[in-house]
């Protein structure tokens, strides 16, 4: 094939694709170079960086509050995502029964899940203070001890838990609507016309149904774990003792407050690259569903 | 959209070709990195972006309200004296770094800045600020802390201490007068001592149970403010060379950090004030929370709605010593550094810092400008007492917030001390004293 072919034949298909490889390039390839460079160096966000090889990454092995952050996100993300998928599919399926109000009802679910983070964190604080949010005025109010939720690890944990479950159920509850509007009707009567009750209609009829979109909520719900910093930054900064601490948190907490900057973009390239790995996997289990989806077919 | 049959017998589009959407996209595309090609390539030579003219000063700052127009005031009558003209840049406190530090790293740099103390040594240490060259004739004007705040080890001054702020003990005053404290202090040399500071804790918490006592103002990036605690036991936490940690750590350090676990251990501070803690001492103190808290002066204006109280000042135990808050004026090095340091000495006359500390609630940092000049609108007679205690602040312990690695030795020195408050009672001070000190001297030294 000469050249002028080649042209004629890929030519427009790259012309197509320029806009998009320059954005790209542009916005992340060439900062996903400086990134890997930064994390490379000593640098205070001033002045000539320092090259140190890769001590920033050996320091990170060696580094407890790493570690701390590390088992802190993969705890949240194993929590999360049942809670998240368990809650969203649960008030999915209350709320299909409803004719009126329900797109109401999607919109109140869906709405911390749109507004910003860090309202939603503020809200969460309110709620949630130690000294002055709503819960422990109640408390004391009836006569009990409040709960120490920014001073205890536990508390810290489970209010930070409950926040998110509440602002990321959302999703999972339009997402599970709009899939159960595709259930197998003609299924779903049979089965109760064989005796099969609800539980028994749900586990082997719809959840078989919900698999796909379980499995994309699922990667949904586990990236943005790895992604979340608003909410644990403004409820508890990460604390008490790093027990709230997240692998996001901690490195804006070495790149910004401890002008680390070196070693906060480490951190945060281990992220990208967890999260890489994790939607590598989710692409190839979604192959797999498909293919059998088909199969079964 | 019409359309026509081609010679195949399929329709075909007519008015937009496939070559015809291609150039428009490509024009797209080009026209719209053209119009980010400014910000984008700032750093590489185009001076585009730059918002302010050639012969204009671009200051970059931040405060509240009251401290923009003061700076307003200060731009206007810079230009009215000079000719030259003040473009103001305010942006958020959260973003101070970041905006200069973006300007510095692409090349355009604001001409003056407003820098925390504490951040000051690290621009120095980057060689990004023109070193004044008339510090000689300007030092003996200052209080030689806050001198030594903007000054290297040579004596080199790279910015002006434009005015400081710092921490007092707010009292419930209805509070003190029923747990029987007895006349309150009212300055510095007649501060409580650390014990007598403990048992007005003991008496207040006696008075209110199930509520602390008191919260002191070592959140938010405040970890360096407990190093009050040690320098008033005659403590160091660097050492006199400030290379590195003062290692064993020193018998103030242990007792500062012994006193301050008390607090912990006994309930007399709320468990959730330690490092890490989001709330802040002056709503817990509004909030009737606590009946005394450590509160500094720029938030003295946020009281609304709090009992009466007074302001007493910080403990003391070997001395007295209080922290190093407020902020300088920087000058970078650049085409206008001339003007620019003419606009720092400008800030800094004496009738000019008493007008922003008057409008500001700051303190100033200069040694003549008279108590009359200074008309605080809120709280005035606390106000000088802060003037006061402002005096307390030491030159060892200033030294020790300013090195160029502050910001390492603050997050290491609040992780330390969050588990010295929260972690094992049982966990002997001798044992996190040396953690703190380690992890200290590693940040320095890094």
């Amino acid at each position: 094939m000469s050249a002028v072919t080649a042209i004629r034949r890929h030519g427009s298909a790259w012309a197509m694709l320029a806009p998009v490889l320059v954005v790209v390039a542009v916005f992340v390839a060439y900062p996903l170079i400086g990134a890997v460079a930064t994390s490379l160096t000593r640098d205070s966000g001033l002045g000539d960086a320092r090259g140190v090889g890769l001590a920033n990454y050996g320091e990170l092995a060696g580094d407890p509050v790493f570690w701390r952050a590390t088992a802190n996100t993969v705890g949240l993300t194993v929590l999360l995502v049942p809670l998240v998928l368990g809650s969203g599919l649960g008030i999915a399926l209350l709320l299909r029964r409803l004719t009126r109000g329900r797109a109401l009802l999607q919109a109140v679910f869906l709405a911390p899940y749109v507004v910003s983070g860090v309202v939603v964190a503020l809200l969460g604080r309110t709620v949630f203070d130690e000294n002055v949010g709503v819960v422990n005025r109640a408390l004391r109010g009836v006569g009990l001890d409040g709960v120490p939720w920014q001073s205890s690890p536990t508390a810290a944990g489970l209010s930070v838990l409950v926040v998110l479950v509440w602002a990321r159920s959302g999703l999972a509850v339009v997402v599970y609507l709009a899939a159960l509007a595709d259930a197998p009707r003609g299924q779903l009567e049979a089965a109760e016309l064989d005796g099969a009750g609800p539980w028994a209609r749900l586990w082997h009829v719809l959840l078989p149904h919900l698999r796909p979109t379980t499995v994309f909520l699922a990667v949904v719900v586990v990236v943005e774990t790895f992604r979340t910093f608003d909410v644990v930054y403004v409820m508890t900064g990460g604390g008490p003792q790093h027990a709230t601490e997240l692998l996001v948190t901690y490195s804006y907490a070495q790149g910004f407050d401890a002008r680390a900057q070196g070693y906060g973009t480490a951190i945060g390239l281990v992220v990208l690259a967890v999260v890489g790995l994790g939607t590598a996997l989710w692409w190839r289990v979604q192959a797999r569903t498909e293919d059998t989806a088909v199969v079964e077919r | 959209m019409g359309s026509d049959t081609a010679a195949s017998g399929h329709p075909r589009p007519v008015g937009v070709s496939r070559r015809w959407a291609l150039g428009t996209l490509a024009t797209g595309a080009v026209a719209s990195l053209a119009g980010c090609a400014a910000p984008v390539w700032q750093g590489f030579g185009f001076d585009a972006v730059r918002p302010a003219a050639d012969d204009e000063l671009l200051v970059t700052l931040w405060g509240t309200a009251a401290e923009r127009r003061a700076f307003t005031a200060l731009a206007d009558g810079f230009r009215a004296r000079t000719g030259v003209a003040v473009r103001l840049q305010a942006v958020p406190f959260s973003r101070r770094g970041t905006t200069v530090d973006t300007g510095i790293r692409a090349g355009a740099p604001p001409d003056v800045f407003r820098v925390t103390y504490n951040d000051v040594g690290l621009y120095r240490d980057a060689g990004v600020l023109a070193p004044l060259p008339d510090a000689a004739a300007l030092r003996p004007a200052f209080a030689e802390q806050f001198w030594a705040a903007v000054s290297d080890p040579t004596g080199a001054a790279y910015a002006v201490p434009h005015h400081t702020d710092t921490t007092m003990l707010l009292v419930d005053t209805a509070a003190a007068q029923a747990a029987g404290l007895g006349p309150l202090p009212a300055d510095p040399e007649g501060a409580w001592d650390w014990d007598r500071f403990v048992d007005a804790c003991r008496r207040l918490a006696a008075l209110r149970p199930g509520r602390a006592a008191t919260a002191v103002n070592w959140q938010s990036d405040g970890a360096y403010r407990w190093l009050n605690w040690v320098d008033q036991a005659d403590g160091r936490l660097l050492t006199p060379t400030l290379d590195g940690a003062l290692r064993p750590p020193d018998a103030g350090l242990r007792a500062a950090l012994d006193l301050t676990r008390r607090l912990f251990a006994e309930g007399l501070v709320p468990r959730s004030t330690s490092t890490s803690g989001g709330v802040t001492t002056d709503e817990l103190f509004t909030a009737g929370t606590v009946a005394t808290a450590f509160v500094a002066n720029f938030s003295l204006g946020d009281l609304e709605g709090a009992p009466a109280w007074t302001a007493v000042p910080l403990p003391r135990a070997a001395r007295a010593s209080a922290d190093l808050g407020g902020n300088a004026l920087a000058a970078t090095a650049g085409p206008r550094t001339e003007q620019a340091h003419a606009f720092l000495r400008w800030c800094v006359t004496p009738e000019n810092m008493a007008a922003f500390c008057s409008a500001a609630s700051a303190l100033p940092t200069r040694t003549d400008v008279p108590a009359a000049a200074l008309r605080y609108p809120t709280a005035p007679d606390a106000m000088a007492r802060y003037v006061a205690q402002a005096a307390t602040v030491r030159r060892p312990l200033v030294e020790q917030v300013t090195v160029p690695r502050a910001a390492a030795v603050t997050a290491e020195l609040g992780d330390g001390l969050e588990r010295a408050f929260l972690g094992d009672p049982a966990t002997p001070t001798a044992d996190l004293a040396e953690a703190i000190a380690g992890s200290v001297d590693r940040a320095v030294r890094r």
